[in-house]
Protein backbone atom coordinates (compact mmCIF):
# COMPACT_ATOMS: atom_id res chain seq x y z
CA UNK A 1 0.00 0.00 0.00
CA UNK A 2 3.01 2.17 0.45
CA UNK A 3 4.31 1.42 -3.02
CA UNK A 4 2.10 3.62 -5.24
CA UNK A 5 2.75 6.64 -3.04
CA UNK A 6 6.48 6.02 -2.81
CA UNK A 7 6.65 5.35 -6.52
CA UNK A 8 5.01 8.67 -7.20
CA UNK A 9 7.39 10.48 -4.85
CA UNK A 10 10.41 8.80 -6.43
CA UNK A 11 9.24 9.75 -9.91
CA UNK A 12 7.99 13.29 -9.24
CA UNK A 13 10.31 14.40 -6.43
CA UNK A 14 13.26 12.04 -6.00
CA UNK A 15 14.33 11.87 -9.63
CA UNK A 16 13.81 15.61 -10.31
CA UNK A 17 15.85 16.35 -7.20
CA UNK A 18 18.82 14.39 -8.50
CA UNK A 19 18.27 15.98 -11.89
CA UNK A 20 18.47 19.46 -10.32
CA UNK A 21 21.75 18.52 -8.62
CA UNK A 22 23.08 17.37 -11.99
CA UNK A 23 21.77 20.49 -13.75
CA UNK A 24 23.49 22.67 -11.17
CA UNK A 25 26.80 21.25 -12.44
CA UNK A 26 26.05 22.18 -16.07
CA UNK A 27 26.28 25.29 -18.17
CA UNK A 28 22.75 25.04 -19.48
CA UNK A 29 20.74 27.82 -21.03
CA UNK A 30 17.33 26.50 -21.99
CA UNK A 31 17.28 25.66 -25.70
CA UNK A 32 21.00 24.99 -26.04
CA UNK A 33 22.86 21.78 -25.23
CA UNK A 34 24.07 21.40 -21.64
CA UNK A 35 27.83 21.47 -21.12
CA UNK A 36 29.55 20.12 -18.02
CA UNK A 37 30.67 22.94 -15.74
CA UNK A 38 31.77 21.14 -12.60
CA UNK A 39 31.44 23.53 -9.69
CA UNK A 40 31.41 26.48 -12.12
CA UNK A 41 27.89 27.65 -11.23
CA UNK A 42 28.71 27.59 -7.53
CA UNK A 43 31.91 29.56 -8.09
CA UNK A 44 29.92 32.11 -10.09
CA UNK A 45 27.37 32.36 -7.29
CA UNK A 46 30.05 33.25 -4.74
CA UNK A 47 31.16 36.17 -6.92
CA UNK A 48 27.67 37.33 -7.83
CA UNK A 49 26.75 40.46 -5.82
CA UNK A 50 23.07 39.79 -6.57
CA UNK A 51 23.36 36.44 -4.83
CA UNK A 52 24.74 38.07 -1.68
CA UNK A 53 22.14 40.82 -1.87
CA UNK A 54 19.44 38.16 -2.27
CA UNK A 55 20.81 36.30 0.72
CA UNK A 56 20.73 39.50 2.79
CA UNK A 57 17.13 40.27 1.74
CA UNK A 58 16.09 36.68 2.45
CA UNK A 59 17.46 36.78 5.98
CA UNK A 60 16.24 40.33 6.70
CA UNK A 61 12.72 39.38 5.65
CA UNK A 62 12.95 36.08 7.51
CA UNK A 63 14.17 37.53 10.79
CA UNK A 64 11.76 40.47 10.79
CA UNK A 65 8.70 38.41 9.80
CA UNK A 66 9.44 35.58 12.21
CA UNK A 67 9.98 37.96 15.14
CA UNK A 68 6.76 39.88 14.36
CA UNK A 69 4.72 36.71 13.96
CA UNK A 70 5.96 35.03 17.11
CA UNK A 71 5.34 38.13 19.24
CA UNK A 72 1.92 38.86 17.69
CA UNK A 73 0.99 35.17 17.79
CA UNK A 74 1.96 34.84 21.43
CA UNK A 75 0.02 37.98 22.31
CA UNK A 76 -3.07 36.68 20.50
CA UNK A 77 -2.81 33.22 22.07
CA UNK A 78 -2.50 34.63 25.61
CA UNK A 79 -5.43 36.97 24.99
CA UNK A 80 -7.64 34.18 23.66
CA UNK A 81 -6.61 31.85 26.43
CA UNK A 82 -7.69 34.20 29.20
CA UNK A 83 -10.98 35.48 27.83
CA UNK A 84 -14.03 33.68 26.53
CA UNK A 85 -15.44 36.74 24.80
CA UNK A 86 -16.51 35.93 21.24
CA UNK A 87 -14.27 32.87 21.22
CA UNK A 88 -16.07 31.07 18.38
CA UNK A 89 -16.13 34.14 16.14
CA UNK A 90 -12.46 34.89 16.82
CA UNK A 91 -11.41 31.36 15.91
CA UNK A 92 -13.15 31.76 12.58
CA UNK A 93 -11.48 35.13 12.04
CA UNK A 94 -8.09 33.63 12.91
CA UNK A 95 -8.42 30.79 10.43
CA UNK A 96 -9.51 32.95 7.50
CA UNK A 97 -6.32 34.91 6.61
CA UNK A 98 -4.02 31.96 6.09
CA UNK A 99 -6.37 29.99 3.86
CA UNK A 100 -6.84 32.94 1.54
CA UNK A 101 -4.84 32.51 -1.68
CA UNK A 102 -1.56 34.51 -1.46
CA UNK A 103 -2.47 36.09 -4.79
CA UNK A 104 -5.64 37.49 -3.24
CA UNK A 105 -3.80 38.70 -0.14
CA UNK A 106 -1.25 40.41 -2.39
CA UNK A 107 -3.94 42.09 -4.53
CA UNK A 108 -5.81 43.24 -1.45
CA UNK A 109 -2.78 44.89 0.14
CA UNK A 110 -1.61 46.40 -3.16
CA UNK A 111 -4.86 48.35 -3.29
CA UNK A 112 -4.90 49.23 0.42
CA UNK A 113 -1.25 50.36 0.39
CA UNK A 114 -1.37 52.25 -2.91
CA UNK A 115 0.81 55.35 -2.28
CA UNK A 116 -1.57 57.88 -3.81
CA UNK A 117 -5.09 56.43 -3.61
CA UNK A 118 -4.85 53.73 -0.93
CA UNK A 119 -6.76 53.87 2.31
CA UNK A 120 -3.66 53.22 4.44
CA UNK A 121 -2.09 56.57 3.59
CA UNK A 122 -5.43 58.32 4.04
CA UNK A 123 -5.64 56.86 7.56
CA UNK A 124 -2.07 57.95 8.31
CA UNK A 125 -2.73 61.48 7.13
CA UNK A 126 -5.94 61.67 9.12
CA UNK A 127 -3.98 61.09 12.32
CA UNK A 128 -1.24 63.47 11.18
CA UNK A 129 1.47 61.06 10.00
CA UNK A 130 3.05 61.76 6.59
CA UNK A 131 2.07 59.21 3.90
CA UNK A 132 4.45 56.37 3.02
CA UNK A 133 5.44 54.73 -0.26
CA UNK A 134 5.09 51.25 1.28
CA UNK A 135 5.84 48.62 -1.38
CA UNK A 136 7.27 51.26 -3.73
CA UNK A 137 9.95 52.35 -1.26
CA UNK A 138 13.34 50.57 -1.30
CA UNK A 139 13.74 51.16 2.46
CA UNK A 140 10.23 50.12 3.46
CA UNK A 141 9.43 47.32 1.05
CA UNK A 142 10.88 44.54 3.25
CA UNK A 143 9.14 45.72 6.45
CA UNK A 144 5.91 46.16 4.48
CA UNK A 145 6.04 42.61 3.11
CA UNK A 146 6.88 41.35 6.60
CA UNK A 147 3.79 43.17 7.87
CA UNK A 148 1.57 41.62 5.18
CA UNK A 149 2.91 38.15 5.94
CA UNK A 150 2.39 38.75 9.65
CA UNK A 151 -1.22 39.74 9.02
CA UNK A 152 -1.68 36.45 7.18
CA UNK A 153 0.31 34.08 9.43
CA UNK A 154 0.38 35.44 13.01
CA UNK A 155 -3.13 33.95 13.45
CA UNK A 156 -1.73 30.55 12.48
CA UNK A 157 1.05 30.90 15.06
CA UNK A 158 -1.58 31.98 17.59
CA UNK A 159 -3.67 28.85 17.00
CA UNK A 160 -0.65 26.57 17.51
CA UNK A 161 0.33 28.39 20.71
CA UNK A 162 -3.27 28.42 21.94
CA UNK A 163 -3.44 24.65 21.50
CA UNK A 164 -0.13 24.44 23.41
CA UNK A 165 -1.39 26.68 26.22
CA UNK A 166 -4.49 24.56 26.68
CA UNK A 167 -2.47 21.40 27.30
CA UNK A 168 -0.20 22.94 29.96
CA UNK A 169 -0.54 21.37 33.44
CA UNK A 170 -2.81 23.53 35.63
CA UNK A 171 -1.14 22.55 38.91
CA UNK A 172 2.02 24.44 37.96
CA UNK A 173 -0.03 27.60 37.49
CA UNK A 174 -1.86 27.04 40.78
CA UNK A 175 1.48 26.70 42.58
CA UNK A 176 2.79 29.82 40.86
CA UNK A 177 -0.35 31.69 41.92
CA UNK A 178 0.12 30.65 45.54
CA UNK A 179 3.74 31.81 45.35
CA UNK A 180 2.45 35.15 44.17
CA UNK A 181 3.73 35.05 40.60
CA UNK A 182 1.82 37.58 38.47
CA UNK A 183 2.01 39.33 35.14
CA UNK A 184 5.44 39.60 33.56
CA UNK A 185 7.20 37.33 36.07
CA UNK A 186 4.60 34.60 35.56
CA UNK A 187 4.93 34.88 31.79
CA UNK A 188 8.72 34.84 31.77
CA UNK A 189 9.39 32.26 34.47
CA UNK A 190 6.48 29.85 34.07
CA UNK A 191 4.42 30.22 30.89
CA UNK A 192 7.17 30.78 28.33
CA UNK A 193 9.44 27.91 29.44
CA UNK A 194 6.45 25.54 29.45
CA UNK A 195 5.25 26.78 26.10
CA UNK A 196 8.72 26.70 24.49
CA UNK A 197 8.17 23.44 22.52
CA UNK A 198 5.03 24.87 20.87
CA UNK A 199 6.86 28.11 20.11
CA UNK A 200 9.67 26.20 18.42
CA UNK A 201 7.12 24.16 16.44
CA UNK A 202 5.48 27.34 15.18
CA UNK A 203 8.89 28.85 14.42
CA UNK A 204 9.90 25.76 12.44
CA UNK A 205 6.79 25.80 10.26
CA UNK A 206 7.13 29.52 9.60
CA UNK A 207 10.89 29.28 8.96
CA UNK A 208 10.39 26.80 6.15
CA UNK A 209 7.83 29.07 4.48
CA UNK A 210 9.69 32.33 5.10
CA UNK A 211 13.09 31.19 3.83
CA UNK A 212 11.49 30.17 0.52
CA UNK A 213 9.11 33.14 0.51
CA UNK A 214 7.83 33.66 -3.03
CA UNK A 215 4.15 34.25 -3.70
CA UNK A 216 3.35 37.56 -2.09
CA UNK A 217 6.66 39.14 -3.14
CA UNK A 218 6.27 38.05 -6.74
CA UNK A 219 2.69 39.33 -6.85
CA UNK A 220 3.27 42.70 -5.21
CA UNK A 221 6.79 43.78 -6.24
CA UNK A 222 8.43 40.96 -8.26
CA UNK A 223 11.57 41.70 -6.28
CA UNK A 224 11.51 45.48 -6.68
CA UNK A 225 11.82 48.39 -6.41
CA UNK A 226 15.27 47.77 -7.90
CA UNK A 227 16.32 44.56 -6.16
CA UNK A 228 15.15 45.73 -2.73
CA UNK A 229 12.83 42.77 -2.12
CA UNK A 230 14.56 40.19 -4.30
CA UNK A 231 14.94 37.13 -2.09
CA UNK A 232 17.06 34.17 -3.20
CA UNK A 233 13.94 32.32 -4.30
CA UNK A 234 12.79 35.24 -6.48
CA UNK A 235 16.30 35.65 -7.92
CA UNK A 236 16.56 31.95 -8.73
CA UNK A 237 13.11 32.01 -10.32
CA UNK A 238 14.07 34.92 -12.56
CA UNK A 239 17.38 33.29 -13.53
CA UNK A 240 15.56 30.08 -14.40
CA UNK A 241 12.29 31.12 -15.98
CA UNK A 242 12.93 34.66 -17.22
CA UNK A 243 16.57 34.40 -18.34
CA UNK A 244 16.28 30.61 -18.87
CA UNK A 245 19.72 30.04 -17.31
CA UNK A 246 18.68 26.66 -15.91
CA UNK A 247 22.14 25.61 -14.71
CA UNK A 248 22.74 28.71 -12.60
CA UNK A 249 19.15 28.74 -11.30
CA UNK A 250 19.61 25.11 -10.20
CA UNK A 251 22.76 26.00 -8.27
CA UNK A 252 20.88 28.86 -6.57
CA UNK A 253 17.96 26.59 -5.65
CA UNK A 254 20.25 23.87 -4.30
CA UNK A 255 21.94 26.49 -2.13
CA UNK A 256 18.61 27.84 -0.86
CA UNK A 257 17.42 24.30 -0.09
CA UNK A 258 20.60 23.65 1.89
CA UNK A 259 19.86 26.80 3.92
CA UNK A 260 16.28 25.65 4.61
CA UNK A 261 17.50 22.18 5.67
CA UNK A 262 20.13 23.78 7.91
CA UNK A 263 17.49 25.93 9.61
CA UNK A 264 15.19 22.94 10.14
CA UNK A 265 18.00 20.88 11.65
CA UNK A 266 18.84 23.67 14.10
CA UNK A 267 15.17 24.12 15.05
CA UNK A 268 14.57 20.39 15.53
CA UNK A 269 17.57 20.30 17.91
CA UNK A 270 16.17 23.35 19.68
CA UNK A 271 12.84 21.60 20.07
CA UNK A 272 14.50 18.63 21.80
CA UNK A 273 16.36 21.04 24.08
CA UNK A 274 13.15 22.79 25.11
CA UNK A 275 11.26 19.56 25.82
CA UNK A 276 10.24 19.07 29.43
CA UNK B 1 -14.59 42.93 48.08
CA UNK B 2 -15.87 45.83 46.03
CA UNK B 3 -12.41 46.84 44.81
CA UNK B 4 -11.69 43.28 43.83
CA UNK B 5 -14.84 43.05 41.75
CA UNK B 6 -14.04 46.43 40.27
CA UNK B 7 -10.57 45.22 39.33
CA UNK B 8 -12.00 42.07 37.74
CA UNK B 9 -14.52 44.14 35.79
CA UNK B 10 -11.78 46.46 34.63
CA UNK B 11 -9.65 43.52 33.45
CA UNK B 12 -12.61 42.18 31.50
CA UNK B 13 -13.13 45.56 29.90
CA UNK B 14 -9.45 45.73 28.92
CA UNK B 15 -9.65 42.28 27.34
CA UNK B 16 -12.82 43.29 25.53
CA UNK B 17 -11.14 46.35 24.04
CA UNK B 18 -8.14 44.27 22.94
CA UNK B 19 -10.39 41.64 21.36
CA UNK B 20 -12.20 44.38 19.44
CA UNK B 21 -8.90 45.82 18.16
CA UNK B 22 -7.61 42.38 17.13
CA UNK B 23 -10.85 41.50 15.34
CA UNK B 24 -10.75 44.83 13.49
CA UNK B 25 -7.15 44.35 12.32
CA UNK B 26 -7.94 40.85 11.09
CA UNK B 27 -11.19 41.58 9.36
CA UNK B 28 -11.01 45.22 8.18
CA UNK B 29 -8.75 44.57 5.14
CA UNK B 30 -11.03 41.76 3.99
CA UNK B 31 -14.17 43.86 4.44
CA UNK B 32 -12.45 46.64 2.51
CA UNK B 33 -11.71 44.20 -0.34
CA UNK B 34 -15.21 42.69 -0.46
CA UNK B 35 -17.03 46.03 -0.29
CA UNK B 36 -14.72 47.55 -2.92
CA UNK B 37 -15.98 44.82 -5.25
CA UNK B 38 -19.49 46.23 -4.88
CA UNK B 39 -18.54 49.90 -5.39
CA UNK B 40 -18.53 51.92 -8.58
CA UNK B 41 -15.25 53.45 -9.73
CA UNK B 42 -15.79 56.79 -7.95
CA UNK B 43 -16.71 55.20 -4.64
CA UNK B 44 -13.68 52.85 -4.57
CA UNK B 45 -11.13 55.65 -4.27
CA UNK B 46 -13.32 58.12 -2.38
CA UNK B 47 -11.63 59.32 0.82
CA UNK B 48 -12.93 59.38 3.48
CA UNK B 49 -14.20 55.88 2.62
CA UNK B 50 -17.94 55.72 2.00
CA UNK B 51 -19.42 53.39 4.55
CA UNK B 52 -22.86 53.81 3.02
CA UNK B 53 -22.79 53.42 -0.74
CA UNK B 54 -25.06 52.15 -3.47
CA UNK B 55 -23.91 48.57 -4.06
CA UNK B 56 -23.48 47.65 -7.69
CA UNK B 57 -22.88 44.31 -9.40
CA UNK B 58 -21.20 46.06 -12.30
CA UNK B 59 -17.68 44.94 -11.27
CA UNK B 60 -18.71 41.31 -11.17
CA UNK B 61 -20.29 41.64 -14.61
CA UNK B 62 -17.06 43.21 -15.87
CA UNK B 63 -14.99 40.34 -14.47
CA UNK B 64 -17.26 37.67 -15.90
CA UNK B 65 -17.60 39.24 -19.35
CA UNK B 66 -14.24 40.86 -20.18
CA UNK B 67 -12.16 37.80 -19.42
CA UNK B 68 -12.90 34.07 -19.56
CA UNK B 69 -13.24 33.99 -15.79
CA UNK B 70 -15.42 30.90 -15.72
CA UNK B 71 -13.00 28.96 -17.92
CA UNK B 72 -10.11 29.89 -15.61
CA UNK B 73 -12.32 28.80 -12.73
CA UNK B 74 -12.93 25.46 -14.42
CA UNK B 75 -9.15 25.03 -14.89
CA UNK B 76 -8.59 25.74 -11.20
CA UNK B 77 -11.29 23.24 -10.32
CA UNK B 78 -9.79 20.54 -12.57
CA UNK B 79 -6.27 21.07 -11.21
CA UNK B 80 -7.22 21.38 -7.53
CA UNK B 81 -9.81 18.61 -7.71
CA UNK B 82 -7.63 16.25 -9.75
CA UNK B 83 -4.57 16.69 -7.56
CA UNK B 84 -6.70 16.27 -4.43
CA UNK B 85 -8.06 12.94 -5.70
CA UNK B 86 -4.57 11.79 -6.73
CA UNK B 87 -3.02 12.91 -3.44
CA UNK B 88 -5.70 11.15 -1.40
CA UNK B 89 -5.67 7.93 -3.44
CA UNK B 90 -1.88 7.66 -3.09
CA UNK B 91 -1.45 9.28 0.33
CA UNK B 92 -4.12 7.61 2.43
CA UNK B 93 -3.04 3.98 1.85
CA UNK B 94 0.57 5.08 2.33
CA UNK B 95 -0.34 6.74 5.62
CA UNK B 96 -2.12 3.57 6.74
CA UNK B 97 0.90 1.42 5.90
CA UNK B 98 3.26 3.83 7.67
CA UNK B 99 1.06 3.94 10.76
CA UNK B 100 0.42 0.18 10.86
CA UNK B 101 4.05 -0.84 10.38
CA UNK B 102 5.31 2.00 12.60
CA UNK B 103 7.74 3.12 9.94
CA UNK B 104 9.46 6.47 10.16
CA UNK B 105 11.46 6.98 7.01
CA UNK B 106 8.64 7.22 4.45
CA UNK B 107 6.91 9.85 6.57
CA UNK B 108 10.11 11.82 7.03
CA UNK B 109 10.78 11.59 3.31
CA UNK B 110 7.36 13.09 2.60
CA UNK B 111 7.96 15.80 5.20
CA UNK B 112 11.21 16.72 3.47
CA UNK B 113 9.31 16.87 0.18
CA UNK B 114 6.84 19.26 1.78
CA UNK B 115 9.62 21.52 3.09
CA UNK B 116 11.71 21.90 -0.05
CA UNK B 117 11.17 25.11 -2.05
CA UNK B 118 8.82 24.50 -4.97
CA UNK B 119 11.22 25.92 -7.56
CA UNK B 120 13.67 23.11 -6.73
CA UNK B 121 11.29 20.67 -8.46
CA UNK B 122 9.93 23.16 -10.93
CA UNK B 123 13.27 23.59 -12.74
CA UNK B 124 13.68 19.91 -13.69
CA UNK B 125 9.94 19.53 -14.30
CA UNK B 126 10.08 22.46 -16.70
CA UNK B 127 12.98 20.89 -18.59
CA UNK B 128 11.40 17.42 -18.62
CA UNK B 129 7.88 18.43 -19.58
CA UNK B 130 9.14 20.85 -22.23
CA UNK B 131 11.15 18.03 -23.77
CA UNK B 132 7.99 15.96 -24.29
CA UNK B 133 5.90 18.99 -25.24
CA UNK B 134 3.54 18.58 -22.30
CA UNK B 135 3.67 22.10 -20.85
CA UNK B 136 0.15 23.44 -20.44
CA UNK B 137 -1.61 20.10 -20.30
CA UNK B 138 -3.93 19.39 -17.40
CA UNK B 139 -2.29 16.09 -16.51
CA UNK B 140 1.03 17.87 -15.93
CA UNK B 141 -0.65 20.42 -13.67
CA UNK B 142 -2.46 17.65 -11.76
CA UNK B 143 0.61 15.47 -11.14
CA UNK B 144 2.77 18.45 -10.14
CA UNK B 145 0.19 19.75 -7.68
CA UNK B 146 -0.12 16.22 -6.31
CA UNK B 147 3.47 16.69 -5.11
CA UNK B 148 1.89 19.19 -2.69
CA UNK B 149 -1.24 17.22 -1.84
CA UNK B 150 0.30 13.76 -1.35
CA UNK B 151 2.59 14.67 1.60
CA UNK B 152 -0.22 16.77 3.07
CA UNK B 153 -2.68 13.86 2.86
CA UNK B 154 -0.16 11.47 4.40
CA UNK B 155 0.66 13.72 7.35
CA UNK B 156 -2.91 14.72 8.14
CA UNK B 157 -4.08 11.08 8.09
CA UNK B 158 -1.25 9.70 10.26
CA UNK B 159 -2.55 10.82 13.67
CA UNK B 160 -6.03 9.49 12.83
CA UNK B 161 -4.65 6.06 11.90
CA UNK B 162 -2.32 6.04 14.90
CA UNK B 163 -5.33 6.54 17.20
CA UNK B 164 -7.13 3.41 15.95
CA UNK B 165 -7.00 0.30 18.16
CA UNK B 166 -4.71 -2.29 16.56
CA UNK B 167 -6.96 -5.18 17.63
CA UNK B 168 -9.57 -3.98 15.18
CA UNK B 169 -7.31 -4.40 12.18
CA UNK B 170 -5.85 -7.66 13.46
CA UNK B 171 -9.33 -9.11 13.91
CA UNK B 172 -10.25 -8.17 10.35
CA UNK B 173 -7.01 -9.76 9.09
CA UNK B 174 -7.77 -13.00 10.90
CA UNK B 175 -11.21 -13.00 9.31
CA UNK B 176 -9.38 -13.17 5.99
CA UNK B 177 -9.64 -9.59 4.75
CA UNK B 178 -6.97 -8.43 2.31
CA UNK B 179 -5.04 -5.26 3.14
CA UNK B 180 -7.09 -3.23 0.71
CA UNK B 181 -10.33 -4.60 2.12
CA UNK B 182 -9.22 -3.84 5.68
CA UNK B 183 -8.51 -0.25 4.72
CA UNK B 184 -11.65 0.19 2.64
CA UNK B 185 -14.25 -1.63 4.78
CA UNK B 186 -12.91 -1.42 8.33
CA UNK B 187 -10.53 1.49 8.73
CA UNK B 188 -11.78 4.26 6.44
CA UNK B 189 -15.31 4.37 7.88
CA UNK B 190 -13.72 5.09 11.26
CA UNK B 191 -11.53 8.00 10.14
CA UNK B 192 -14.21 9.99 8.37
CA UNK B 193 -13.33 13.31 10.04
CA UNK B 194 -9.65 12.83 9.22
CA UNK B 195 -10.48 12.12 5.62
CA UNK B 196 -12.63 15.25 5.47
CA UNK B 197 -9.82 17.45 6.81
CA UNK B 198 -7.39 15.83 4.43
CA UNK B 199 -9.59 16.50 1.41
CA UNK B 200 -10.25 20.10 2.48
CA UNK B 201 -6.58 20.88 3.11
CA UNK B 202 -5.44 19.28 -0.15
CA UNK B 203 -8.03 21.20 -2.14
CA UNK B 204 -7.31 24.53 -0.45
CA UNK B 205 -3.54 24.25 -0.85
CA UNK B 206 -3.75 23.10 -4.47
CA UNK B 207 -6.27 25.86 -5.29
CA UNK B 208 -4.06 28.52 -3.71
CA UNK B 209 -0.72 27.30 -5.08
CA UNK B 210 0.74 29.83 -7.46
CA UNK B 211 4.24 28.85 -8.58
CA UNK B 212 3.59 25.65 -10.56
CA UNK B 213 0.67 26.99 -12.61
CA UNK B 214 2.60 30.20 -13.24
CA UNK B 215 5.21 28.27 -15.20
CA UNK B 216 3.47 25.08 -16.34
CA UNK B 217 0.06 26.31 -17.50
CA UNK B 218 -0.72 27.86 -20.88
CA UNK B 219 -3.60 29.92 -22.22
CA UNK B 220 -5.90 26.87 -22.30
CA UNK B 221 -5.18 25.60 -18.80
CA UNK B 222 -4.54 28.89 -16.98
CA UNK B 223 -5.85 28.78 -13.45
CA UNK B 224 -7.70 31.61 -11.70
CA UNK B 225 -4.69 32.35 -9.50
CA UNK B 226 -2.40 32.93 -12.48
CA UNK B 227 -5.10 34.83 -14.36
CA UNK B 228 -5.51 37.13 -11.36
CA UNK B 229 -1.76 37.68 -11.23
CA UNK B 230 -1.72 38.65 -14.92
CA UNK B 231 -4.65 40.96 -14.21
CA UNK B 232 -2.45 42.78 -11.66
CA UNK B 233 0.62 42.67 -13.92
CA UNK B 234 -1.22 44.36 -16.78
CA UNK B 235 -1.54 47.36 -14.51
CA UNK B 236 -5.31 47.21 -14.33
CA UNK B 237 -6.48 50.33 -12.54
CA UNK B 238 -10.09 49.22 -12.30
CA UNK B 239 -9.89 48.53 -8.58
CA UNK B 240 -13.53 47.56 -8.27
CA UNK B 241 -13.14 44.77 -10.81
CA UNK B 242 -9.81 43.74 -9.29
CA UNK B 243 -11.35 43.37 -5.83
CA UNK B 244 -14.44 41.63 -7.22
CA UNK B 245 -12.16 39.05 -8.88
CA UNK B 246 -10.10 38.67 -5.69
CA UNK B 247 -13.25 38.07 -3.66
CA UNK B 248 -14.51 35.39 -6.05
CA UNK B 249 -11.13 33.60 -6.05
CA UNK B 250 -10.89 33.58 -2.27
CA UNK B 251 -14.42 32.28 -1.81
CA UNK B 252 -13.94 28.51 -2.44
CA UNK B 253 -10.95 27.95 -0.09
CA UNK B 254 -12.36 30.17 2.68
CA UNK B 255 -15.79 28.55 2.49
CA UNK B 256 -14.33 25.02 2.55
CA UNK B 257 -12.11 25.85 5.50
CA UNK B 258 -14.92 27.26 7.57
CA UNK B 259 -16.71 23.94 7.12
CA UNK B 260 -13.76 22.00 8.52
CA UNK B 261 -12.00 24.51 10.74
CA UNK B 262 -12.47 22.50 13.92
CA UNK B 263 -9.85 19.93 12.84
CA UNK B 264 -7.80 22.14 10.63
CA UNK B 265 -5.02 23.34 12.89
CA UNK B 266 -4.37 19.87 14.27
CA UNK B 267 -4.03 18.67 10.69
CA UNK B 268 -1.64 21.40 9.63
CA UNK B 269 0.69 21.05 12.58
CA UNK B 270 0.70 17.24 12.71
CA UNK B 271 3.92 17.06 10.70
CA UNK B 272 5.88 19.40 12.88
CA UNK B 273 4.80 17.90 16.19
CA UNK B 274 5.61 14.34 15.24
CA UNK B 275 8.66 15.06 13.10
Amino acid sequence: MLLPGLGFVALMIGFPLLYTLWLSLQHFSFGSAPRFAGPGNYARLLQDPKFWEGLRVTFALYALSLALQLVAGLYLALLLNRTRLLRGLLRTLLVSPFVMPPVVVGMMWLVILDPSLGIANWLLQTVGIPPALWLASPQWVVPTIAMIDTWQWAPFVALILLAGLQTLPTDVFEAADIDGARGWALLRRVTLPLLAPSIVTAATLRSVDLLRFFDIIYITTQGGPGDASQTLNIYAFKQGFVFLDIGYASALMVTLTAIVIGAVVVLVRLRRATQW
Amino acid sequence: MVTRRLAAGLARLQDGVQIAVVATVLVAPVIWMVTAGFKDSDAVTAMPPQLLFHPTLQNFTTVLTTMPFLRFGLSSLIVAGGSTVLGIVLGVPAAFAVSWNRMHWPALLMLAARMAPGALFLLPWFVMFSAIGAIGSFWVLIVTHAAITLPLALWTMLPFFDALPRELVEAARIDGCSDVAVLWRVVLPLVGPGLAVSVILCFVFAWNYFLFSLVLSDIHSRTLIVAAFNFVGEGVTDWGALMAAATLIALPPVAMTLLGQRWLVAGLTAGAVKG
